[in-house]
C-alpha cells in the first residue's frame, strides 16, 4: 500500500516519483469502466470521493451519445474550458455530426439549416463549410462521381465523435481512453528496448515481471563446420533471402552454400575461375547471381543455380578491388585500382567511368536501393555519391577508415577504424553519428562487421584474436564474446531471415556456423573447439 | 515613343474602311439605335437579317446581365439551337446564373432543387467540380454576399458570362466573335510592345493606349 508523502488535496502524491492520487484513481476508473466493470468503476469513485468526471461532463457525455445537439452544446459552455478557439472547435465538430445525421436521415432541408444557421455563423473553418456544402447536393445513397462527396457521407458513430471531442478537450476534462493502458505498453516498450538479449518475436511478456531475456537467445555454439576451403576464408554473405551463405577464399575460389529448412548448410557450387585470392562477393537484388571479385584481377558473374560463371569483367590490366550491382540489377559497378569506378552493363560493354579519387586501393563499395554508390574515397572520409544528381554526402572521420557495412534496410553505415572502433552512422536524412563499439581487435587486416539478428538489433565483428564479438546495438554493451576459431575472424554475417543463425570466415580456414544453445544432452555431434587465445 | 511622323501620314486611309470597324464595334455590342443611324448618316449597306439577329441578341444578352438566365437559355436555343448543346461551359455558367439569382432571393429551397435537378450532372465530369462547389458553397451563408464566393454575386460575373455567350452566338453565325475594333488595338499593342523590347528601350513604359491617343 503506497503510504501518501505529502497530503495537499488535489495534488496529494502516493509515490517518490511524483505520481498524484487523483489522477491515479482517476485513470484506474477509467480502466474499469474500459473494461466494461462500470459498477466496480462507480463504486471506486464512491469510495476515493474522487469522481471520474465532473457531473457536468457526465452529463455533457450523455447527451453526445443521445445525440441531443442543442442541449450538448450549452453543457459544452457550462464544462469550464478557458480556451474559446477549443470551444468554437467542439461546437463545430458537435454539429457536424448533427448535420451529417440529418443527412442520413434524408432530412436535406434540416440539414441546410443546421449548415446556414448554425455551422457557418462560427465563421470557423471555411473550407470545411465548403465541403458540406457539395456534400448537401450529393447524400450519401446518391454517392455521384467527381464531386467531394465521394468521401463516406455516413455519420461517423456517436462514440467515435466523443472520442474526437475528448482528443480536443484538455486532458485533465476528459480522461484519455484506455490511458492506463496506454502507460502499461510504453513501459513493455522501454524493458524491450533494454533488453540486451532481446531476439526474437515471439518474446514473453508479462506484466508480473520484467521482461530480460536470456543468453541463450543469441547464436553462441558452433553448429557446423565448413572446411572445405584450402585457405584463408576471407568474405562471406548471406543472400537476402537467407538461402544462400556465399564465401570466398585466398584459395582463388568462391563457394555458393544452400541453408536448408532445419539450417544446415551444405555445398552446393563451387566457384572456379579466378587466377588470384576471391577478395569479395556481392550477390545480385534478386538472390539469383553473384558478383566475384578477384584481388586486383577482374570480376565474375556467376548463375547461382547452375554455378555457370556467366560473363567476365575487366578494363584491361587494371585490377578490380571490390564489385556491386544496380539496385535494379542491371549494371555492374566496380572499384578499380587506379582509383576509379567503372560501371559495366550485364554484358560487359564500359557504361560510365567515374574518375579522380572516387576510391582507394583497399577498399569497399556498395549500392543503396535507391542507387546511391557508397565507397570510401579518402583515407578518413567516406562518400555517399548521387549519380543521377551529381551530389555527394560525406562522413568524416578522425582515423583512418579500414573497412564498413551497410545495413540491410540501406539506413545505416558501421564503418570500422584503425584504432579498432566500430563506429555506427545513420545516413537516412541527416548524416549523423549514433554509436561506437568497441573490444575486439584489429590491426593488420582488414576485419569485416555486419548487423543481424531481430530487427537488426546486435552488431556482431570479426576480430585478430580469433573470436566474434557481439554487442547491443541500442546500447553499445558487448554481450557475447564466440571463441571456437584457430585463426583471425575476417567476416562474419547474420542471416537476415533466420536471427538465430551466424556465420562467420577465418584465416583457419573454416567457415563455422553459429546457433542458439541448446541445453541438448541428445546432441551427439562432437564439436572440437578450440581456444581462441592467441 | 517617339514616332516618326512621316510614317504614319503615308499611311492612307480608306473612309470605308473606318466605317466598317466602327459598324463592326457597335454591330457586336449591340447598339441598335446607333447602328440605324450610322447607316443613314454613311450609306453603308446592313443586310436586315444581321439587324433583326443583332436585335434578338440584344435581348439574350440584356436578360443575361439582370439575371434571367432561364429566358436567354430560352432565346437563344431559338436563334441558335444547338449552341448550348456544345458548349457545356457556357451552359453550366448560364445555368448557375439562375442558380445564384435564386440564392439572391433567398429562395433557398428552390435553389437546392434546382442544384439538384441541373447542375449535378456537371458533377460527373472533373472540371465543372470545383466551380459547382464553388456555387454550391453560397447555399451555407444566410448573406452569401459576406461569404468567401461573394464575386459569384457581382455584376462583372454576370457581365463576363454575358461576354462569352456574344461571342459564341457571333461564332456559331460565322460572325467574328471579337470586333475589328478590339482586334485592331491588341495588334497594336503587343507590336509596339515588342518592338521597344527588341529596341532594347526600357520595358516599364508598357505601351498605354490612352498615352497614344492624346499624342
Amino acid at each position: 500500500m503506497a503510504r501518501p508523502l505529502a497530503s495537499q488535496g488535489d495534488d496529494e502524491v502516493i509515490s517518490s516519483k511524483g505520481v498524484k492520487k487523483v489522477e491515479f484513481v482517476r485513470i484506474i476508473a477509467e480502466a474499469l469502466y474500459s473494461l466494461g466493470y462500470s459498477k466496480t468503476g462507480a463504486y471506486l469513485e464512491e469510495e476515493s470521493g474522487i469522481p471520474f468526471h465532473s457531473s457536468v461532463v457526465t452529463v455533457f457525455i450523455q447527451q453526445i451519445l443521445d445525440g441531443s445537439w442543442d442541449e450538448s452544446l450549452a453543457s459544452l459552455h457550462k464544462i469550464g474550458i478557458v480556451d474559446e478557439t477549443i470551444i468554437k472547435l467542439a461546437c463545430f465538430i458537435i454539429l457536424q455530426q448533427k448535420f451529417f445525421e440529418l443527412l442520413d436521415g434524408e432530412k436535406v432541408m434540416d440539414a441546410l439549416k443546421t449548415l446556414r444557421t448554425e455551422i457557418a455563423p462560427l465563421s470557423i473553418n471555411n473550407f470545411r463549410v465548403r465541403e458540406l456544402s457539395s456534400l448537401i447536393l450529393s447524400p450519401s445513397h446518391r454517392v455521384i462521381d467527381g464531386i467531394s462527396g465521394q468521401e463516406m457521407v455516413k455519420p461517423k458513430p456517436r462514440s467515435e465523435l466523443l472520442e474526437d471531442l475528448q482528443k480536443l478537450f484538455p486532458p485533465t476534462v476528459m480522461i484519455p481512453e484506455k490511458r492506463l493502458l496506454q502507460l502499461v505498453e510504453q513501459a513493455l516498450d522501454l524493458q524491450r528496448d533494454t533488453c540486451l538479449f532481446h531476439n526474437s518475436l515471439v518474446g514473453e511478456t508479462s506484466l508480473l515481471t520484467d521482461h530480460r531475456c536470456g543468453r541463450d537467445n543469441i547464436p553462441s555454439e558452433t553448429v557446423q563446420i565448413l572446411p572445405d576451403h584450402h585457405d584463408e576464408v576471407w568474405y562471406l554473405q548471406y543472400s537476402k533471402n537467407g538461402k544462400y551463405l556465399a564465401s570466398s577464399s585466398s584459395d582463388h575460389s568462391a563457394i555458393i552454400w544452400e541453408v536448408n529448412l532445419e539450417g544446415r548448410v551444405s555445398l552446393k557450387h563451387r566457384l572456379i575461375g579466378h587466377q588470384k585470392p576471391v577478395s569479395c562477393v556481392s550477390w545480385s537484388p534478386g538472390d539469383d547471381q553473384i558478383l566475384t571479385c578477384g584481388a586486383e584481377e577482374v570480376i565474375r558473374r556467376w548463375d547461382i543455380s547452375s554455378g555457370e560463371c556467366l560473363q567476365v569483367y575487366e578494363k584491361g590490366l587494371i585490377g578490380s578491388i571490390s564489385c556491386s550491382w544496380s539496385p535494379d540489377g542491371k549494371w555492374i559497378f566496380s572499384g578499380l585500382t587506379d582509383k576509379s569506378i567503372m560501371m559495366w552493363d550485364l554484358d560487359g560493354k564500359e557504361m560510365d567511368c567515374l574518375k579522380g579519387q572516387k576510391t582507394l586501393r583497399i577498399s569497399d563499395l556498395q549500392t543503396t536501393s535507391d542507387g546511391k554508390l557508397i565507397t570510401i574515397c579518402k583515407e578518413n572520409m567516406i562518400v555517399i555519391l548521387d549519380r543521377e544528381s551529381g551530389t555527394e554526402r560525406c562522413i568524416k572521420e578522425d582515423q583512418m577508415i579500414v573497412s564498413f557495412t551497410l545495413s540491410w534496410d540501406n539506413k545505416f553505415l558501421l564503418v570500422s577504424l584503425v584504432n579498432e572502433e566500430l563506429h555506427l552512422w545513420s545516413i537516412q536524412g541527416h548524416i549523423r553519428f549514433v554509436s561506437k563499439y568497441r573490444g575486439h581487435r584489429r590491426s593488420r587486416f582488414i576485419v569485416r562487421a555486419c548487423f543481424g539478428g531481430f530487427q537488426q538489433a546486435f552488431i556482431a565483428s570479426g576480430s585478430e584474436d580469433s573470436q566474434i564479438y557481439i554487442w547491443h546495438r541500442g546500447s553499445g554493451e558487448l554481450i557475447e564474446t564466440l571463441g571456437g576459431h584457430s585463426g583471425a575472424v575476417n567476416c562474419v554475417s547474420w542471416n537476415p531471415t533466420n536471427p538465430h543463425m551466424l556465420a562467420s570466415a577465418s584465416d583457419d580456414r573454416t567457415i563455422r556456423i553459429w546457433g542458439l544453445n541448446h541445453v541438448d544432452t541428445k546432441s551427439n555431434s562432437c564439436i572440437p573447439h578450440c581456444n581462441g587465445a592467441n | 515613343m517617339d514616332v516618326d511622323p512621316r510614317q504614319y501620314e503615308n499611311i492612307t486611309i480608306n473612309d470605308n474602311d473606318s466605317h466598317n470597324i466602327v459598324l463592326s464595334y457597335l454591330i457586336h455590342g449591340c447598339f441598335k439605335d446607333t447602328v440605324e443611324s450610322l447607316v443613314a448618316s454613311t450609306g453603308l449597306k446592313v443586310p436586315a437579317v444581321q439587324l433583326e439577329d443583332m436585335e434578338k441578341r440584344k435581348r439574350i444578352l440584356h436578360f443575361a446581365l439582370e439575371g434571367n438566365a432561364l429566358d436567354a437559355i430560352a432565346l437563344t436555343e431559338h436563334v441558335s439551337p444547338d449552341l448550348l448543346e456544345n458548349n457545356k461551359d457556357l451552359l453550366f455558367d448560364l445555368l448557375s446564373l439562375h442558380f445564384v439569382e435564386l440564392i439572391c432571393s433567398r429562395k433557398c429551397t428552390e435553389a437546392l432543387e434546382f442544384a439538384q435537378a441541373k447542375l449535378t450532372p456537371f458533377g460527373k465530369v472533373q472540371k465543372y467540380v470545383e466551380k459547382l462547389e464553388d456555387f454550391m458553397a453560397l447555399l451555407a451563408y444566410e448573406e452569401p454576399e459576406k461569404s468567401p464566393m461573394f464575386h459569384l454575386l457581382s455584376f462583372e460575373y454576370r457581365q463576363h458570362v454575358a461576354d462569352s455567350l456574344n461571342r459564341a452566338i457571333l461564332a456559331h453565325a460565322n460572325m467574328p466573335s471579337y470586333s475589328a475594333l478590339e482586334k485592331l488595338i491588341r495588334q497594336a499593342t503587343v507590336v509596339r510592345q515588342c518592338l521597344s523590347e527588341e529596341l532594347g528601350k526600357d520595358v516599364q513604359s508598357a505601351f498605354s493606349l490612352k498615352e497614344f491617343l492624346k499624342s
